[in-house]
Parts: structure tokens; C-alpha cells; sequence
């Protein structure tokens, strides 16, 4: 059965905080003094429990709020600019501040966390890249279900800058264990009309009354739901797990080629 | 649970029934619930009229004469509208889109450069483009975008930071980014390209900024950029003498607007603004050619194979960028190929567009500032209108006798219709010194009465003889673009909130409804499901209406 998912009140959100300009805070330049791994281990929790709701659980982008571990920010550039942007939210859009009641000290937390998903360190990686562009067009045929510079299929995330969104262990554990963290633009659906029709494919978006649905010859499909007979969703990832039709060469390597799919290498 | 695991097979659904009047395909014998959005090929967008409930491009058809051919919609059933839904945009700018509409798809533009895309007939996501843009960006005119262009199962877009982008019509995934300009140079884009075979041909804003303007194509597969021609000649060329000295190198002269298509002449005619600086000609004696004019290009090669310059040597910043009107109707007796344009000097003009000959121009709305047209088309201007240190008061406005805001044209009707404004605004001139990527304007103006004074109408122009068949007025004004339908209504907005409906024969109102917030967008129609919606952005919100069912 379909669970109704309610988005009460963000309408409401939308119009109120419509006055007010993009936070700047006087100490522009200041840097973050709550830093530590223990740091960014606290701000890991908070996010969690305060942000992943719209920006997914490893602020990955989720529904409702941006991705923000590109490392790059729309609205700030400076430490002190995500703090504000944090405490205050960005007037006239889903995200409302936590409110300078908020510890300081939290907040910077969060500021470090943020910080820590795309450090500009890049790290060394074992694997040959070429080889793994080769299995990634070849035996893996991941190009079926995903894009990279406009080639491939639209039923995965599009990987053109993966490298800068997943760390190299990150994008490990996607290969094995591609269920660990699904997010529900990924989950798949299969609904029966009341005439009969049957689609299956990706859940794009659903909402109270109606579902959004991508099959697999890749056509765009819209419901009401009160049309429906019949709805089975199901929460898993459509991609397979690697661990054992890869040799843990060929995953490091396949790792290798895709920690290179960088906006700022190509 | 089957298993869903084989993906790429990719389906082409060919060819869309085109009698069935509805925008998904359907399986005509179980009337079946279909897909949405099917391919769009050169051949459906040359061919656009015969798909009414659909809208492929920013201003309906080639033509641009934003009229749509439904008529479940008409004088009869007016009154019945009502809300179907809403969509909030994110961004607190006021919305300049229009959206397009692919077979129960629509795509909606926000503020600054992101796209939307919608279940025409709920107005629920199917997925959103975010474009991220650099921190201290240097736009010139508003923080907008007016919408995209589609063909096959791609969409192409301009960006604020001066990007064409094009992206998956099915994901939003982005399939190539190309800088088409330096945005820190003033550089920026707002408006909807047009696709023209398998081109993008695009224009550039920034005529405040000291640039020197451009149309250009690319690429549609790859955003190659296959030519360039430049609104401001360079040197080697005789036209480049039309501008005292270096002026031509900072003229300005942008292509903010999208432009118009006929497929028999293969000619595309595009719009270009003020010269700049805008409002300080001394600095840029001459016509300063191809400011404030329309362009007749060659898509194939960027080639110029003709222009009409409205306003030689503008000094008021009344850009010509509005939408190109072209229709086949009389003049003179004979059936011709005419383009109309109501220009924001305040002056309605009936073009040749084969040759660019000057047929007709009146003005449409108050002007105080040139005596009328000489046989050739070119303004006899009255003395004493240039702006001054003191200030002269001139009519029209800045914003002019019309802006941006599309007109339209019926050709059940054979009107052109035109939201025109009767203002006024008192000019200066200032000195100004050319720094890259700042503002370089040599002046402005302020409005000398009460904005209350003044006031917009809905003008309804006869394309034979340039004069008034009927007028709509509206109070205080507007600066929304106009809709024609086949059901011979007339839709427009005002800056106060309301959304109406006329009778396209006389002008007379046949409904209106108050949606809170500025109407500062097109109006356009499309039918889904055998239902049809006229859709508006009011503020930041987007409203479609239909008739009770
Ligand atoms: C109700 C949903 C929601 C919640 C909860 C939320 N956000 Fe946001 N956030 C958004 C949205 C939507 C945006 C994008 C706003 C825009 O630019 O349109 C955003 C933007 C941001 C940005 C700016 C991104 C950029 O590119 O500049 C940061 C940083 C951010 N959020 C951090 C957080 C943190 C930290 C939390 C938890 C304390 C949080 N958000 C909670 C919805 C949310
Ligand atoms: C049947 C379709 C399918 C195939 C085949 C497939 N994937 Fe995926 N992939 C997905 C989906 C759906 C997701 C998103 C859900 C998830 O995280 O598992 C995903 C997620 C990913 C992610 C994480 C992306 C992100 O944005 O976090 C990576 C990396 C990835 N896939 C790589 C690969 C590689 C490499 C291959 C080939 C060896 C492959 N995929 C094959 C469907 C597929």
C-alpha cells in the first residue's frame, strides 16, 4: 500500500520570512574555531537530526534541499558566509536558520561538517582509471542505467562530477553495497490503472494525489492516485551489488575512474 | 515483484495523433492512459500550429505570434474559469516565464537560471535544475529567466551567468555548459533561445554594461558555436561608420529577446537594444547601426540580409528587442509577408520581412517626440527632446510604449494586440567614463507626476491601416504580454494582480480574477487530456485556469 506522504505547511514556509536579505555577518573573515574531529563528528549528529530530512542523510541533496558536498555554496563562500547562512536560513525558501539561540558552538559544528565532505584534498587512489572506464562501458554496463557528459541512461544518478560528490571509499561501498543509502528519487514503483494499464520504473515524485513515474523504455508517466487499483513501491536500490561479479582489482580501479569524474580535472 | 532491469532500450513513440487534440498519446480504440512527453522533431516544430495543446517554444509558433489554436476556452464559457492549480516558485523575483508545454510536460523557468519540470495537469513535480552561479555575479537587468527551448529530448536554456545549457528533458540532467560570454564583463542571458534545425540561436543582455552585442548559434548536440554575428560592425565594415570613433567598441546594442522564424524565407529576425551609452549620444555620434533595429539573418550562415533600424541614434534607451510579429495577411490589396511590430519608441510599424521595405508606422501609444515618420520609416525628431543636464520631459517612458512583454496576433481576427503604456519620464545626461564589467549608462530618468497619472492599455491594432480597432485600459498599468486564442478571447495581466479576459473582436471583458501579485509574464494555452489551461505567473506563483468541467 501507498503511505501518504504529507508536506504540510511548506507553502506556509514559502511566504513567510519573505522580508529580510541574504544573512552577511559583520566578522566576515572569521574562521571556524570548533574544528576538531570531534568536532566534525558533532556536526555529523546534528545533521543528522536537524538537516538530512530535506538535504539527505549524508547531505548528499535530498527532496526537499540542495546537495552540499559539492564543496561549492550558492550562498556563501567563507566559513562565517555558512554560518549565517545556517543560523539565519536563506529568506523566502525552505531553509529557515536554526536561529541565533542556537550555541554557537553548534552551529560552527555544522559549519565544520559541511567543510569536511569536500575537503580540497585529493586523495591518492590504487586503482588504473583507464581500466575502469573500461569496465564501466564493458562487462559492468553501468552506462545503461547512468549518465556521464550527456551518454548513458537516466535511470541511476547522473556521475559527470561523481568525484567530487563521493570519497574513494564511498564510492566503494556503492558498488558493494548499493542499498545502504537510497534516496527516494531512487526507489522504484509499479502501479496498475484501474483500465488495466501497468507501469513500473522509477518513483521521480510522488505526492498526496499523484505519482510521478520514469519506466523502463525511459517514457514519463503521471497518476492520480485515485486512479490507481493497484501501487507496490519499493525502497531498495535497482543497482546491482559488484562485490561479486568484480575482483577487488577491477573495483579499484572502477573506484579509480569514477573518483576521477571531477569538475575540476576534466 | 517482477524485476525491472533492462533499460535501455529506448522506444520512439511515432507519430503523435494529431486530430485527437489532446496532449498525450493515446491509444485511440481503449482510450488508455498514455505517457507523457514524445520527441520533438524540426518537423513538429515547423509544423506547431497543428498541435494547439501543445506550446514548443517561448512564443508559441515561428511566428511569435502567441496565439493559441484551442478554443474549448471562448467568449461562451469565459466567465466559468477557474483555478486548477499553483505552482510556488522558489525564488522571491517576480517570474518573466513562459512556460512550454511537451505532451502533458511543462517546463517552468525560475529565478536566476533554474528549470522546472511539471505535470501539466496537476502541476506536480517530475524534476528540478538547480544552476549554480558565481557568488558576485555582474547582471545587468533583473535577476530572470524567460524560459526554455526544446527539441528531441533535450532542452536549452540561457543562464544569468551568461551560459547556454542544455539539459535531459526527462531528468534535467545537464548535457553540455558552454560560456557564451564573460559574465564579469556585464555580460548576462535571460531569454528563451529558438531552435532552428539544429541550431540554438541565442542572444545577450548587458546594454547598460558597455558590451558590444551578438547573435549566436550552436551546436544543438554538443553547444559548438557554429557563428557570431555582431549587432555593432566592426571596422572593416562601411556600417561601423555609423559610430564616431572607438564608440562602437562599448555600443551596447544587446539581443535580449528571442526572435522569430520564417522557414519559407529561411530567415530569422531578431531584435536589438539601446545603444550605449544609453542615454549620452554625444559620445557615440551617428545612427549607430544595428542599434535599436531588427535583424534579418541567415540561420545557416549568421549571414545579415537585412535590417530596419527604428530608432537611429537613441538616446531615450528604447531598446527594440521586442518579440517579431510575422503574419501573412493583406496590405495595400495583396496578400504579403508582413511582420508587425509595436516598437517601445512608441511607434506601430508594418515591415516587408522579405525585404525589410517600411510599409506602415503610427504611433500606438503617446509620444512627444518625433513629428512622425518619413517615407522611409526613419522618426523626424522634434527638437529639444534629448535629455539634458536639467532634465527634458519626453513621452514615451524608459520603459517605452511597450516592453519586452510579448504582443499578440490572431489571425482570426487579423488584430494585433498590444499591452501599451502612455507614460512619460524626464531625461539626463551625465558624463560617463567606460570601466569593464561596470555600469555605463551617461545619464536616466525619473518620472516627473504621480505614477497614478499615467496608464497602460490593452490596444488592439488593424495590421492594414495601423489604426485603433479597440482599446482595453488599464489602471495604474501593466508590463505583462498578451495571449490571442482561437476562441477569440484576449488574455493579459496588470501590475496590480489581476489576470483578465477579453473579447479579441471588441475588447470588452469577459472575466477577471485577482491573484495577489504582479502579472509580469506572457500568458500562454495548452490542453491536457482534453482539457484546455491558460497558464500565468503572477509574482513568484504560477496559476493555470480552466472552465468548470
Ligand atoms: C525544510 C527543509 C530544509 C531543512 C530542514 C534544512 N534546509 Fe538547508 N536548504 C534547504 C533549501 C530548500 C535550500 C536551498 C535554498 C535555495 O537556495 O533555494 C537550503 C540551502 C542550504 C544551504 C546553502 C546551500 C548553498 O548552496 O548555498 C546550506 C549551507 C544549508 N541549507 C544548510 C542546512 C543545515 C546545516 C541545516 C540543518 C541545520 C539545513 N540546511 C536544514 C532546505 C532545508
Ligand atoms: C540497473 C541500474 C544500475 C546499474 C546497472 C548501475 N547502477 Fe549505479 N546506481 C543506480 C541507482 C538507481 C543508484 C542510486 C541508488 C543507490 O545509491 O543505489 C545508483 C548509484 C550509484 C552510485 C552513487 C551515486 C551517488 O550520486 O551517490 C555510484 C557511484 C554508482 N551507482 C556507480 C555505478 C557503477 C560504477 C556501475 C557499473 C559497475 C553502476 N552504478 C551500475 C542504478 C544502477
Amino acid at each position: 500500500m501507498l503511505r501518504k506522504a504529507l508536506h504540510a505547511g511548506i507553502i506556509g514556509l514559502l511566504i513567510n520570512g519573505m522580508i529580510g536579505s541574504v544573512p552577511a555577518l559583520s566578522g566576515q573573515e572569521q574562521d571556524n574555531p570548533y574544528n576538531t574531529g570531534q568536532d566534525i563528528q558533532s556536526g555529523e549528529q546534528l545533521f543528522g537530526r536537524n538537516c538530512s530530512r530535506c538535504h539527505g542523510l549524508e547531505a548528499g541533496g535530498g527532496e526537499r534541499g540542495p546537495n552540499l558536498r559539492t564543496g561549492e555554496f550558492q550562498h556563501a563562500s567563507t566559513d562565517a558566509g555558512l554560518f549565517a547562512v545556517i543560523s539565519d536560513g536563506i529568506p523566502n525558501t525552505e531553509m529557515v536558520g536554526v536561529g541565533r539561540n542556537r550555541s554557537e558552538q553548534s552551529i560552527w559544528q555544522l559549519v565544520a561538517y559541511l567543510r569536511s565532505l569536500n575537503s580540497e584534498v585529493r586523495v591518492e587512489v590504487a586503482g588504473n582509471p583507464s581500466i575502469g572506464e573500461e569496465l564501466y562501458g564493458g562487462k559492468g554496463d553501468c552506462s545503461s542505467c547512468h549518465m556521464i557528459d550527456a551518454e548513458g541512461g537516466r535511470h541511476g544518478p547522473d556521475l559527470s562530477t561523481i568525484g567530487d560528490r563521493r570519497s574513494p571509499d564511498e564510492l566503494l561501498s556503492d558498488l558493494l553495497t548499493p542499498n545502504a543509502r537510497v534516496q527516494q528519487r531512487w526507489w522504484t514503483m509499479r502501479v496498475v490503472h484501474q483500465d488495466g494499464t501497468e507501469v513500473e520504473g522509477l518513483r521521480m515524485n510522488e505526492g498526496t494525489y499523484s505519482v510521478r513515474i520514469l519506466d523502463a523504455e525511459d517514457n514519463l508517466w503521471s497518476f492520480l492516485k485515485r486512479d490507481l487499483r493497484q501501487s507496490e513501491r519499493t525502497e531498495t536500490s535497482s543497482m546491482p551489488a559488484y562485490g561479486e561479479s568484480f575482483t577487488s582489482g577491477e573495483l579499484e580501479d572502477l573506484v579509480a575512474y569514477l573518483y576521477g569524474l571531477s569538475r575540476g580535472i576534466r | 515483484m517482477k524485476h525491472y532491469a533492462i533499460f535501455t532500450l529506448f522506444v520512439l513513440l511515432f507519430p503523435v495523433s494529431l486530430e485527437s487534440q489532446d496532449s498525450r498519446q493515446r491509444n485511440a480504440d481503449t482510450n488508455q492512459p498514455a505517457p507523457s512527453f514524445s520527441l520533438i522533431t524540426n518537423e513538429r516544430l515547423l509544423n506547431s500550429d497543428a498541435e494547439p495543446q501543445n506550446w514548443l517554444m517561448y512564443s508559441g509558433n515561428y511566428f511569435s505570434q502567441r496565439y493559441s489554436g484551442l478554443d474549448q476556452i471562448n467568449n461562451e464559457n469565459a466567465a466559468e474559469l477557474e483555478l486548477q492549480w499553483a505552482f510556488q516558485l522558489r525564488a522571491l523575483d517576480r517570474a518573466e516565464t513562459t512556460p512550454v508545454v511537451v505532451d502533458g510536460v511543462m517546463y517552468v523557468t525560475e529565478s536566476p537560471s533554474n528549470v522546472i519540470a511539471l505535470d501539466a495537469k496537476t502541476g506536480s513535480q517530475y524534476w528540478r535544475y538547480n544552476h549554480n552561479l558565481p557568488e558576485d555575479l555582474n547582471f545587468c537587468c533583473g535577476r530572470n529567466n524567460r524560459g526554455i527551448a526544446v527539441l528531441g529530448d533535450k532542452l536549452y536554456m540561457s543562464t544569468l551567468d551568461a551560459h547556454l545549457i542544455s539539459l535531459d528533458a526527462k531528468t534535467g540532467s545537464v548535457l553540455w555548459d558552454v560560456e557564451v560570454a564573460d559574465e564579469a564583463a556585464g555580460y548576462s542571458k535571460t531569454a528563451a533561445p529558438l531552435v532552428v534545425g539544429d541550431k540554438i540561436i541565442t542572444g545577450i543582455a548587458g546594454g547598460e554594461f558597455g558590451i558590444r552585442g551578438f547573435v549566436d548559434a550552436y551546436d544543438a548536440q554538443n553547444g559548438k558555436r557554429l557563428w557570431r554575428l555582431y549587432t555593432i560592425p566592426g571596422p572593416e565594415h562601411p556600417d561601423n561608420k555609423s559610430w564616431s570613433g572607438d564608440s562602437w567598441r562599448t555600443g551596447g546594442s544587446p539581443t535580449w529577446m528571442t526572435g522569430s522564424y520564417d522557414p519559407e524565407l529561411n530567415l530569422v529576425y531578431w531584435g536589438t537594444g539601446n545603444p550605449g551609452p544609453d542615454w549620452n549620444g554625444d559620445v557615440r555620434l551617428g545612427d549607430n547601426l544595428y542599434s535599436d533595429a531588427v535583424l534579418a539573418i541567415n540561420p545557416d550562415t549568421g549571414e545579415l540580409k537585412w535590417y530596419f533600424q527604428f530608432t537611429p541614434h537613441d538616446i531615450h534607451d528604447w531598446d527594440s528587442t521586442q518579440i517579431p510579429i510575422l503574419a501573412d495577411s493583406e496590405f495595400g490589396g495583396q496578400s504579403r509577408k508582413l511582420m508587425l511590430w509595436p516598437n517601445r519608441n512608441a511607434f506601430f510599424y508594418v515591415l516587408d520581412r522579405e525585404t525589410g521595405e517600411f510599409l506602415l508606422g503610427k504611433p500606438y501609444a503617446r509620444q512627444t517626440w518625433a513629428k512622425g515618420l518619413d517615407e522611409k520609416g526613419r522618426p523626424i525628431r522634434i527638437p529639444g527632446t534629448s535629455p539634458s543636464v536639467e532634465g527634458t520631459t519626453v513621452s514615451p517612458s524608459i520603459g517605452g510604449g511597450t516592453n519586452w512583454f510579448s504582443p499578440s496576433y490572431s489571425p482570426r481576427t487579423d488584430l494585433l494586440y498590444v499591452m501599451a503604456y502612455d507614460g512619460e519620464t524626464t531625461y539626463y545626461i551625465r558624463e560617463d567614463e567606460y570601466i569593464a564589467g561596470e555600469r555605463f549608462t551617461g545619464g536616466g530618468g525619473v518620472t516627473p507626476l504621480p505614477a497614478a497619472t499615467y496608464a497602460s492599455a490593452v490596444r488592439a491594432i488593424s495590421p492594414q491601416t495601423g489604426d485603433l480597432e479597440w482599446e482595453y485600459p488599464v489602471q495604474p498599468r501593466s508590463t505583462a504580454g498578451v495571449l490571442s486564442t482561437a476562441g477569440d478571447l484576449v488574455f493579459s495581466g496588470t501590475i496590480d494582480g489581476f489576470f483578465f479576459a477579453l473579447d479579441g473582436n471588441t475588447g470588452e471583458e469577459r472575466w477577471h480574477i485577482n491573484l495577489g501579485s504582479r502579472v509580469h509574464a506572457g500568458p500562454m494555452s495548452y490542453m491536457v487530456d482534453g482539457r484546455q489551461y491558460v497558464a500565468i505567473a503572477a509574482g513568484n506563483v504560477l496559476f493555470t485556469f480552466a472552465v468548470k468541467e
